[in-house]
C-alpha cells in the first residue's frame, strides 16, 4: 500500500492508495461515511481514459473543526471496529 | 467494537451457510471480495519434466497440475513461499492427484481422486512440482473460496388468504427466510414454525404456498441482514476461509492506519 497525497486542505483530502482495489477501498468509503465529523467520502478507481491514472484516488470532505486526515485514520479504525467484531461473532458462532 | 450477530443454517468442513447481521452491503461485499481474491493458496505454479511419454504435452499436464487444490494451513506460510511435490506414475495406470508425493506434510493434495491422464503400456510420468502460494487475483489457481455469495434475508409476510377459486400457482422462492408468520405456517422438511427461525428454502421445496397453505404472503429483504454461501476448493475449512478474509481487510486497514501516522 503506497500513499500519495494528491490535494491536502484542512477539511478536504484527495490521497491515493495504490495497489488497492474495490475490495477495500468500498469498505473503507463505506466506513468514512459512518464516521462522525466526515460530510463526503468516495473512491474513484480511474479508468485508462484519466491520462493514465489507475490506482484508486480517495477523496474526504469533513466538518470545518475536523482535519481530514485525522477522518481517513478514524475511518481506518472504523474498519478495524468492524472486522474484530465480525471475527468474534463468526469464532463464538462456530 | 462492533456488534454482529452470526447465525449457521448449514455447516460442513468445505460449505456453509450463515446469516450475518447487522451488515452493510459495502462490508457484505468487501469480505465476498476477498474470500474469493485476497485468502492465499498453493498451486503448482512451476513443472519440471524428467519424463512425459503420455499422450499430451508437458504443457496440458502442467495446467492440470496446477488446477489440483492443495491443503494450505492458514499462519503458516508467507505468500511466495514454494513447496516442491513430485509424481512418478507408470502405465498402464491413471495417474491422480493422489499420486502427488509432497515435501511438506502440511501441503498435500486436497482430493486423491482427482484424475491428471490416463497412462496406456508403455507410458510413463515422472516430474517434480513446485508449488507456490499465492492469491486469487493472480491467478484463479489460487483461489480458496470457489463459489462465495450472499444475498438478503428474506421475511415473508402473510397479507390474507388466498382466494377460495384461485389456481393453485406455486409462489417460488429460493434462499433463507426468518420465519415471522409462525401462525399461518406449517411443518415442513422438519422446521416447525416459531417465529424468528431461519428456515432454508429447500424445507418446502422453495415454494411458499407447500409452508403457508391457502394463505397470500409478501415477501420483503430485511434490512442489514445477509445471507452468506460459501465453498471452498478443501485448500482450508469454510471457517478459517471466512476468518482470513475479514483478516486480510483488517490488515489492510492496519496498514493504512500506520501509513498516515507516519
Amino acid at each position: 500500500m503506497e500513499l500519495r497525497v494528491i490535494d491536502k486542505e484542512e477539511t478536504e483530502l484527495a490521497i491515493e492508495i495504490a495497489g488497492e482495489d474495490h475490495t477495500f477501498m468500498n469498505v473503507l468509503k463505506g466506513a468514512l461515511l459512518e464516521t462522525e465529523g466526515v460530510t463526503a467520502a468516495t473512491y474513484d478507481v480511474n479508468p485508462e481514459q484519466s491520462g493514465g491514472q489507475t490506482e484508486p484516488v480517495l477523496t474526504i470532505k469533513t466538518e470545518t473543526d475536523v482535519d481530514a486526515l485525522d477522518a481517513l485514520e478514524d475511518g481506518a479504525d472504523r474498519v478495524i471496529e468492524k472486522t474484530e467484531g465480525l471475527q468474534d461473532a463468526y469464532e463464538a458462532a462456530v | 467494537m462492533e456488534d454482529y450477530e452470526v447465525q449457521f443454517v448449514d455447516r460442513s468442513e468445505r460449505s456453509a451457510r450463515f446469516v450475518v447481521r447487522p451488515i452493510t452491503p459495502a462490508f457484505a461485499n468487501g469480505i465476498r471480495r476477498a474470500m474469493i481474491a485476497d485468502v492465499p493458496t498453493f498451486s503448482i505454479d512451476t513443472v519440471r519434466f524428467i519424463e512425459n511419454s503420455s499422450v499430451m504435452f508437458d504443457e496440458q499436464i502442467g495446467l492440470r497440475l496446477g488446477l489440483v487444490p492443495l491443503t494450505t494451513p492458514p499462519g503458516e506460510f508467507e505468500r511466495g513461499d514454494e513447496v516442491t511435490l513430485s509424481l512418478d506414475v507408470e502405465g498402464p495406470e491413471t495417474a491422480y492427484s493422489g499420486d502427488l508425493v509432497s515435501s511438506d506434510e502440511l501441503v498435500q493434495p486436497a482430493d486423491e481422486n482427482i484424475p491428471i491422464i490416463d497412462l496406456k503400456e508403455e507410458q510413463r510420468l515422472e516430474l517434480e512440482a513446485d508449488a507456490v502460494l499465492d492469491v486469487g487475483k493472480e491467478h484463479a489457481k489460487h483461489q480458496g473460496g470457489v463459489a462465495v455469495s450472499y444475498r438478503h434475508l428474506q421475511a415473508v409476510e402473510v397479507v390474507g388468504d388466498a382466494g377460495e377459486f384461485d389456481d393453485e400457482e406455486p409462489e417460488i422462492l429460493r434462499g433463507v427466510i426468518e420465519e415471522q408468520a409462525a401462525d399461518a405456517a406449517v411443518e415442513t422438511g422438519g422446521y416447525e414454525p416459531e417465529n424468528g427461525q431461519l428456515v432454508p428454502t429447500e424445507a418446502f421445496e422453495h415454494d411458499l404456498t407447500n409452508r403457508y397453505p391457502g394463505k397470500d404472503v409478501e415477501v420483503t429483504d430485511i434490512d442489514g441482514a445477509f445471507v452468506f454461501d460459501v465453498e471452498t476448493d478443501g485448500s482450508f475449512s469454510v471457517d478459517e476461509l471466512v476468518v482470513e478474509a475479514i483478516g486480510t481487510i483488517e490488515d489492510r486497514a492496519t496498514e493504512l492506519k500506520e501509513s498516515i501516522q507516519l
